[in-house]
């Protein structure tokens, strides 16, 4: 094919408009790529007892904001005359903070929020052990700073036995419902899922939808049914497996019985029309105008749905319904951290220790408990709950004999999207519950196989 | 500066500027990115591990890619057809340069001007499965529902998105034919019409022959547009559901800001370049010659 001059330049201006999509990559890729080992070595954190000089602190600017840790930062370098905290946030902050990590300048403390993948943090040597930190004296407590956190919790932020990032605020998945419309309509929250079963029928011959769900992100689905589900039927050992990508530990029959469970919802129209379209804030809303009973989600729920609740709704949760007779303890809950971290090439290391200590003593974190309305990873921290929604699941948390986490989201990302989407295919009644732990079996066998990923063990 | 003495200096002073900036971000960038789709980079530390053409063999296997790469041919084909036949409609009825035509024809450009985000929440809400119009109307028409809404159910969200491409995109067309039938001289229309040619016979041949670098303007892109589309059906479906509106670059997205797989998204990038390049050529062969000259020169 001969082009004419004429031709060659169009085609130029063609490939410059083409060439949108790369530089989506290109900009702000590694200064000078030279092939290092891929994991990286871990440096060890002070202790926090130099506390002088600036201290950038830089953190998620979510739903709670980041005033509470500005007020902290004043408090802070009112007792430290040396030393200077500044705590700037931004809502995608990760953004922020990646190019920064990349170039080797980061801040001297961060909490980069959802959008950073703390994993590879770690894998890169990105990120300090905080292990000395963890064993020297705690801020207004007696003992270690490690022996104020609840030890569950800290386990979350855990590589082969190292500690690298640390727990803030957390959340407790459950199924939130309205106690209002439950007690006008005499219904009481189910304790197991045969009961569930009854309720469900009763409401929907309210001309109520039972239950809904945040149909776009699948993800709550995964931790408020599924997993649970699995764990009640068939105990830990079924999620340890799982998370530590056995063969086979999909084909578990705790999984298939759990993955029925959803589908027996699905048939029985239990589940909102249209709920697999819906975004977190959509489904949420039906909650709280009624036309919906019972919603899986995280803690989080209340502060995100505040604005809109009435004077008469009365939000609160119940952890998702076990089975009768399974093996797991009904009392179990799947929690999540909000991780704080201080990265390797922290220009200020023990004054970030020394900050986020006396961030995480036992009188702050009570004051951030009772003024955002989040429950703590401080020990005792609960007790300072107000707010009325949030009190269930603090007695729930206290109550708890078995908090786990599910790790693969962050760890295995590609296969935790292959899990959401074949989820989704099951609830728009594609795929059987069988077909759907196929698809999962082969998600965690991919990932398995694939050298590159790097592998963590529960 | 004398421009008689140095003309090339002169001439440099002008392009410079702008050279400069398309160096730094645009050609640097490019570079860049062919260079990581080579490693390992998670897009944390500026730790890299070299793979060779590990992230290119792996594409070649990649089921996700050829249904992203499927689902924007098909947006391309089925958008496609809708927007030259929507467009051509519009800019016959348009013809007659009145006020009127010409304020109709900046309201159907309006979608262009708006931001992508705009577009992708007003169609969220047109196909929304308990409020939306759409699915109100297919109701009120006694065609059932779809259980899961429009953008939830597997083998409708992508027609739907397709859909929403098309009003997005359809007001440039309506431009673009608009002012290609405005330059058919008259004096052809009037000859074809002494000749007897009307309606269907006319259009298929003297118009729609006459509109000839305006379609190459038009499927060119077109091609570019679909494939580089994004806004649009991440805020739509965000891929789903189970990636049955998964395109090129949202897939790409996944992989760099999900996965912190940075080397394979660069390498999809590449390869979306490529692909954008070819099909590009296949068009500009397709519209290689210009038809009216062939048949003058018979």
């Amino acid at each position: 094919m001969g082009l004419s001059p004429k031709g060659g330049l169009w085609l130029g201006g063609v490939c410059a408009l083409a060439l949108a999509s790369w530089t989506m990559i290109g900009c702000g890729g590694p200064a000078g790529t030279t092939a290092e080992p891929e994991t990286g070595g871990t440096t060890s954190a002070p202790v926090g007892t130099e506390v002088k000089g600036d201290i950038e602190v830089q953190a998620f600017k979510g739903g709670f904001g980041i005033d509470f840790y500005q007020k902290a930062a004043d408090e802070f370098n009112k007792k430290h005359t040396g030393a200077k905290v500044t705590v700037d946030g931004d809502p995608r902050v990760w953004e922020k903070l990646k190019p920064r990590l990349v170039a080797g300048d980061p801040p001297a403390l961060m909490f980069p929020g959802w959008g950073m993948d703390h994993w590879s943090l770690i894998t890169d040597g990105a990120l300090m052990e905080l292990d000395a930190a963890l064993d020297s004296p705690a801020e207004g407590a007696d003992g270690t700073w490690r022996s104020t956190f609840e030890p569950g919790l800290l386990k979350l932020g855990q590589q082969e036995g190292k500690t690298y990032v640390l727990p803030y605020y957390f959340n407790i998945n459950g199924w939130w419902y309205d106690k209002t419309v439950f007690d006008a309509n005499g219904w009481t929250a189910p304790k197991n899922y045969d009961e569930l079963l009854a309720l469900c029928e009763k409401i929907k011959a309210k001309g109520i939808a039972p239950i809904t769900y945040q149909g776009k992100y699948p993800y709550y689905m995964v931790h408020g049914m599924l997993l649970p589900w699995a764990h009640s039927v068939g105990g830990p050992e079924v999620i340890r497996k799982i998370q530590n990508l056995e063969p086979g530990a999909w084909k578990d029959p705790a999984m298939l019985k759990s993955a029925q469970m959803i589908v027996e919802l699905r048939d029985k129209g239990f589940f909102a029309t249209g709920a697999t379209a819906l975004t977190h804030t959509e489904s949420q809303s039906d909650l709280v105008v009624g036309k919906a009973a019972m919603i899986p989600c995280g803690t989080w729920l209340y502060s995100e749905m505040k604005e809109q609740l009435k004077p008469t709704n009365k939000l609160t949760m119940f952890l998702p319904p076990p089975v009768a007779g399974g093996k797991g303890d009904p009392s179990a809950m799947i929690v999540s951290i909000e991780p704080w971290m201080v990265p390797s090439k922290s220009p200020n290391a023990s004054g970030a220790i020394a900050f986020f200590k006396y961030m995480t003593s036992p009188e702050k974190a009570r004051e951030f408990v009772a003024e955002k309305g989040s429950l703590m990873a401080i020990k005792g921290s609960a007790e300072a709950v107000k707010i009325e929604a949030l009190k269930e699941p603090a007695r729930l948390f206290g109550e708890s004999k078995d908090v786990w986490s599910w790790q693969v989201r962050d760890w295995y990302k590609a296969m935790h999207t292959e899990i959401e989407n074949a989820l989704t295919a099951m609830l728009n009644g594609e795929l059987t519950a069988e077909q759907f732990l196929d698809r999962c079996e082969a998600a965690a066998e991919a990932t398995r196989k694939d050298s590159a990923i790097v592998k963590h063990k529960v | 500066m004398k421009a008689s003495s140095s003309p090339w200096l002169f001439r440099l002073g002008f392009i410079a500027p702008a050279f400069v900036l398309y160096v730094g971000f645009v050609i640097w960038p490019l570079i860049q990115a062919f260079q990581i789709s080579f490693y390992r980079w998670r897009g944390t530390s500026n730790r890299v591990t070299w793979v060779g053409t590990e992230n290119y063999e792996k594409l070649r296997t990649d089921p996700v890619l050829s249904e992203a790469l499927g689902n924007n041919l098909f947006m391309m084909f089925v958008g496609g057809v809708l927007i030259v036949i929507l467009a051509l409609l519009v800019a016959h009825a348009l013809q007659k340069s009145t006020r009127v035509s010409q304020f109709l024809e900046s309201i159907y450009l309006f979608p262009q001007v708006v931001s992508m985000v705009v577009v992708a929440l007003l169609w969220q809400f047109m196909f929304n499965p308990q409020f939306g119009p759409v699915p109100l109307l297919q109701k009120a028409l006694g065609l059932g529902e779809f259980q899961s809404g429009w953008l939830a159910t597997p083998n409708v969200a992508l027609p739907a998105v397709t859909v929403a491409f098309a009003w997005y995109a359809v007001g440039f067309y309506v431009m673009l034919f608009s002012a290609g039938l405005r330059q058919i001289p008259t004096e052809i229309t009037e000859a074809s019409e002494l000749d007897g040619s009307t309606g269907w016979h006319r259009f298929t041949n003297v118009t729609w022959p006459l509109l000839w670098s305006v379609k190459r303007t038009g499927v060119t892109y077109l091609v570019i547009t679909v494939m580089n589309t994004f806004a649009l059906v991440y805020l739509m479906t965000k891929g789903q559901p189970d990636r049955k509106t998964e395109v090129a670059l949202t897939y790409l997205y996944e992989q760099a800001f999900t996965n912190s797989d940075w080397g394979y998204a660069s390498a999809l990038a590449v390869v979306n370049l490529f692909f954008v390049m070819a099909v590009t050529l296949l068009v500009m062969w397709i519209f290689r010659r210009d038809p009216t000259e062939r048949r003058a020169r018979a």
